[in-house]
């Protein structure tokens, strides 16, 4: 269960930006899968970082007692200057694994970029990146994966992989993710959360949320 | 569901990883890094002996201390320090990347290199000693025990020193290189090459109020038992240092922590 309470969140970048984020209370139900549709800069991708403590909020508090992964998809994460194998060694053993080697095997075997997965991250692609990213995550057990857009990169062959990934983890673990193609959505998740003007609406069916997203937001 | 670790197995396992990635990234660099590591410190001590002989030819002589011993712990010392305080700077720009893992706080890089250096001082120190023993120079440590409480008091003022550079150095991208800039004269004011003492009073009486300077001189009256500091060095004045810049530097952490996780 992921409690949102009184949740605002802005940037200072330049000045005082208006709130994206504008008061959100929420509760995501554990082993519930929600996709987060809104239109582009209506805080999605902030939500997502807020709930995976990548961010701070400015206000109020998101507390959990399941084990979240970090957004996949995103392009962070990874040293620029370390090997995919160190990588993949060193957030291993940041969480803790007993055995370091068998997470890198694991990666290696689902990542599938061969040699490069020795060769400094920073020579990479976006697409192997992407691919070792989503490799690393999945080698974890969490409770509740997120998802920025993760399924859309790489080829298609690694997107249908992906794909299949996500929905296999269906059932041990949930999936909240953004992304604007209503047949991954439909696909993985049943809830939805929909974004509009700093307010969050929550449906318990994603095609209502879908649905309210495209006759709201026109 | 499995169960969450507490705040601290998280924290040992960050720095656990953290620790392997610097290691191997500072000793694995380039392929001539652990040469360099030896040899810098060799040359360094040749370069002083020559520069002595050159300039000081009258000042050959250190009371209570032979020469070229006094120079090493002095060196060591100096570079624990120095060192210490030093590679905190960039230390979270070089992993900012890994900052994206909420496990990770801004501060764990700064002190886990902080812990590296020590490990790599303390270690060559260690293999300049032995080989200065197996070569029957007068190599002599009187106090043993404080010898290596010293080596840790100079470890924690370089480690309070990091910790405000390398805050400072983050807010402000500037001051790191204003830092590494005026830092560069501290291994003459020190006192590592010339004894302070031997300088005209008006000239060590300003430059022993810099606690490196003290710190070393403490350091090394723990190695040779007949050294004399000026009397004005002491531990008290030290132990403040060290407190001080602990304190202020933890604090600038503590108050700039989310600004440093979105550098």
């Amino acid at each position: 269960m992921i409690k949102i309470d009184k949740l605002f969140k802005r940037y200072h970048s330049n000045g005082v930006s208006p709130w994206i984020l504008n008061g959100i209370n929420m509760t995501i139900p554990t082993n519930t899968s929600v996709g987060i549709v809104g239109r582009n800069g209506a805080g999605k991708s902030t939500l997502l970082r807020l709930i995976g403590g990548m961010d701070q909020p400015d206000r109020g508090t998101i507390t959990s007692d399941s084990r979240i992964s970090w957004p996949i998809g995103l392009s962070g994460g990874l040293q620029g200057s370390m090997t995919g194998r160190q990588n993949v060694k060193f957030v291993a053993r940041m969480h803790g694994s007993k055995d370091v080697n068998e997470v890198a095997r694991l990666v290696e075997e689902f990542a599938e970029i061969g040699d490069a997965f020795d060769r400094p991250v920073r020579s990479y692609s976006s697409g192997m990146r992407s691919r070792l990213n989503f490799g690393l995550s999945l080698a974890f057990d969490f409770d509740v994966y997120l998802s920025d857009e993760a399924t859309s990169v790489g080829d298609r062959l690694f997107k249908e992989k992906a794909t299949k990934a996500f929905r296999d983890k269906v059932g041990q673990a949930s999936i909240i993710m953004v992304s604007h193609s209503n047949d991954i959505l439909l696909d993985l998740c049943q809830s939805g959360i929909w974004l509009s003007k700093g307010e969050a609406t929550w449906f318990d069916d994603i095609r209502d949320a879908i649905k309210a997203y495209n006759d709201g937001d026109k | 569901m499995q169960p969450q670790r507490t705040p601290l197995q998280v924290t040992i396992s960050v720095w656990y990883a953290l620790f392997v990635r610097e290691a191997l990234s500072r000793t694995t660099a380039d392929r001539m890094a652990w040469f360099w590591m030896l040899v810098e410190p060799a040359a360094a001590v040749l370069v002083f002996i020559a520069l002595r002989a050159v300039f000081f030819g009258n000042l050959r002589h250190i009371d209570g201390a032979p020469t070229v011993p006094w120079m090493l712990v002095g060196l060591f010392g100096f570079n624990l320090i120095s060192n210490v305080m030093l590679r905190g700077i960039g230390a979270m720009d070089a992993n900012k990347a890994l900052f994206s893992y909420r496990q990770i706080k801004p501060i764990d890089p700064v002190v886990v290199r902080f812990y590296v250096e020590a490990l790599l001082v303390t270690f060559i120190f260690l293999l300049f000693m032995l080989v200065a023993v197996a070569l029957e120079a007068p190599v002599q440590v009187d106090k043993p025990l404080e010898a290596v409480f010293m080596w840790f008091i100079l470890w924690l003022l370089g480690v309070g020193l990091g910790l405000i550079f390398s805050a400072v150095a983050s807010l402000v991208p500037e001051m790191g290189k204003v830092i590494r800039i005026l830092s560069m004269p501290l291994l003459i004011i020190s006192g590592v090459i010339i004894p302070l003492q031997t300088l005209p009073v008006s000239f060590s009486d300003i430059l022993i109020w810099n606690p490196i300077a003290q710190a070393i001189e403490l350091l090394r009256s723990e190695f040779f038992a007949n050294y004399r500091t000026m009397p004005q060095v002491s531990i008290n004045y030290i132990v403040i240092w060290v407190l001080g810049t602990l304190g202020l530097g933890l604090l600038l952490h503590l108050r700039f922590e989310r600004l440093f996780k979105r550098l």
